[in-house]
């Protein structure tokens, strides 16, 4: 195949791949810190693409639509945690996979009703193709995994350099022992849920203009998603990172070569590297409770 | 004698009022709650008996359906041989994966599960496409042949032949109740360390109810494809991937009606609501999220000791009597 194919391919899997990370890396650190599987992050993910589809026909401006989905997700993503997760934070994992789920169908429900079935195009900020070694790329990818790059390294900043993200990394070694030095865990859990569903919100905003939002848009990339997080190992960072590229250029290279491949070359994938690692590549034991 | 009518006595009370219902329903509703509640017990099974939650049911929906369309169309016209096939094709799959499924943990096997149903979708819609026709489906109907007994190409003798099934399916489930191996399968869904104590193996016990559990639904995957008349990759498409789930807490897992009670209420309810305000989904993702609140026991695991108490009060009134 030539090479502007190649590159393009590889440009359009990293912006895939970018998405995927934005989600994914929420379930991850709610894995991480609080041991719940939330795919509620996918309803935040929907309301993100939504509110971008609303402010965007309304103000004209696609970046004011994808901030105030995260703002809305975020809020979300609140008021779930303070209703929902605090009464399921000590149960097991399964458990709060079917809420979470429940939430996730209601949510899709709710949405229905509001937007109706019939899905909406959202239109492209940055149309202008850009010129990368003769190759032109579409510059609203190229700026998805720009903004993709930066929250990786905020999140990294954060959990590294402040007090609260500290305590955050610390929970995920070991909640137990941060309760005992005086820490209120609830507060930490609290501050995780809402930067994940702010992420997810972000994800959503930004994949709005490269697909149409439908009301079950969350619940085509469900799977995918979930593989993002589970190819990385759940509750590492990097690891998701690591996987959402993989998974992004398995994506778009696989498709290139053989069609059907896109959708389900990542998932042989997956039950590869669970067969020959069960915790994921950067999983590690420490994580079984 | 009377305790063997005792055993069966909850069984035939059940199935007397599915059988019962089919006068007051409409017929293809009645045999969807039947094929449904089949296809629910073995979810139900692993998530209420062995621990494990499953999003990946329709993989082997689908392969029993497939098994038994593939004979269906290409090779004969018995509906019950096809059945057979259907069963064995999900046989051979949940004892091909089955041991590399159950070693890994629930939240795990849970994706691992939807995984494979991303595949087996794809492969059947796809990769497959020349012998499975892709999203057009097999269409066989009139490949089935009439038989002499049960002429189960006809709606309404079919659902004799459902219900009987589901009797005995439920039935074979109510055994497994009373054997060591059902004792073995909720030990190891409550304490594996103790049950490997105890010298059993984890791993066999798991891959027994795995497979068990798979073949059941394989079974259900054949009943659709004998009952539908065709098979398309629809039915293991990732979306409707946790509806066996959903039925499940909401009939209370691990209960032994629970299926039947839950598909009942699932498969009215979509009816019902869906004509009333369009809108289902939202109705059941908060009901979902309110009987897992609630105590996660659903709908025969909160009406079940009411009933026993009603029960061993009259006992005791008729004691004193």
């Amino acid at each position: 195949m030539d090479a502007q194919l190649l590159l393009s391919g590889i440009i359009f899997g990293l912006s895939i791949g970018s998405i995927f990370f934005l989600m994914a890396i929420g379930l991850s650190l709610c894995f991480g810190l609080m041991r719940v599987i939330s795919l509620d992050q996918l309803l935040y993910y929907s309301i993100g693409g939504y509110l971008t589809y609303t402010v965007s026909v309304g103000t004209g401006s696609v970046w004011l639509g994808v901030l105030a989905g995260l703002v809305v997700a975020g809020i979300t993503a609140f008021a779930v945690e303070r209703f929902v997760f605090r009464r399921i934070y000590d149960r097991d994992v399964a458990f709060s996979m079917i809420t979470t789920f429940g939430i996730l169908i209601g949510g899709v429900g709710v949405i229905k009703a509001i937007w109706g079935l019939v899905p909406r195009p959202v239109a492209m900020p940055a149309g202008d193709q850009v010129d990368i070694l003769g190759t032109f790329v579409p510059g609203y990818r190229l700026i998805v995994i720009v903004v993709a790059i930066l929250v990786y390294v905020a999140i990294w900043l954060f959990l590294n350099r402040t007090i609260v993200g500290k305590a955050i990394r610390a929970g995920i070694e070991d909640v137990d022992h941060v309760e005992g030095l005086g820490i209120n865990v609830y507060r930490l859990f609290t501050i995780t849920f809402i930067i994940a569903g702010t992420l997810s919100g972000l994800a959503g905003g930004l994949h709005a203009p490269l697909i149409m939002v439908d009301p079950s848009m969350g619940l085509e990339v469900i799977a995918l998603v979930f593989m993002v997080v589970i190819i990385g190992g759940l509750g590492s960072i990097k690891g998701t990172a690591v996987s959402a590229l993989l998974v992004g250029q398995v994506m778009s290279l696989g498709s290139l070569i053989y069609a059907p491949l896109a959708q389900m070359a990542p998932f042989a994938i997956m039950l590869l590297i669970l067969l020959i690692k069960p915790t994921g590549l950067y999983g590690s034991p420490l994580l079984k409770r | 004698m009377f305790e063997a009518f005792k055993w069966w006595r909850g069984l035939l009370i059940a199935f007397g009022l599915l059988a019962l219902m089919r006068v007051v329903v409409p017929l293809p509703f009645a045999n969807e709650v039947v094929i449904f509640s089949i296809y629910t017990i073995g979810c139900s099974f692993l998530l209420g008996r062995v621990g494990f939650i499953s999003f990946g049911q329709p993989a082997y929906l689908a392969i029993g359906a497939y098994g038994t369309g593939f004979y269906l169309f290409y090779f004969g016209t018995n509906p019950f041989v096809g059945l057979l096939v259907g069963i064995a094709a999900g046989f051979v799959a949940a004892a091909i994966v089955g041991p590399l499924f159950v070693r890994l943990r629930s939240d795990y096997f849970a994706l691992v599960n939807l995984a494979l149903a991303v595949i087996v979708f794809y492969l059947m819609q796809k990769v497959l496409a020349d012998v499975t026709k892709g999203d057009n489906g097999l269409w066989f109907l009139t490949n089935i042949a009439s038989t002499p007994v049960l002429d189960i190409s006809r709606p309404d003798q079919f659902f004799i032949f459902a219900t009987l099934v589901a009797f005995f399916v439920w039935a074979f489930y109510k055994y497994l109740d009373d054997t060591l191996f059902g004792a073995c399968c909720l030990a190891t869904k409550i304490n594996e360390d103790k049950l490997q104590f105890l010298g059993y193996s984890n791993f066999k016990v798991r891959l027994l109810a795995f497979v068990i559990a798979n073949t059941t639904t394989a079974l259900a995957g054949g009943l659709y494809a004998v009952y539908l008349g065709f098979v398309s990759p629809d039915m293991t498409s990732p979306a409707r991937a946790a509806d066996p789930v959903i039925v499940t807490i909401l009939g209370g897992a691990g209960t032994l009606y629970g299926p039947l009670v839950g598909t009942i209420a699932y498969t009215g309810m979509k009816d019902v609501i869906s004509k009333l305000i369009g809108n289902w989904e939202l109705f059941i993702g908060f009901l979902l999220v309110f009987i897992m609140l609630a105590g996660e026991k659903g709908i025969v695991g909160t009406i079940e000791p009411w009933l026993k108490r009603i029960v061993s009060r009259r006992k005791a009134g008729s004691r004193q009597a």
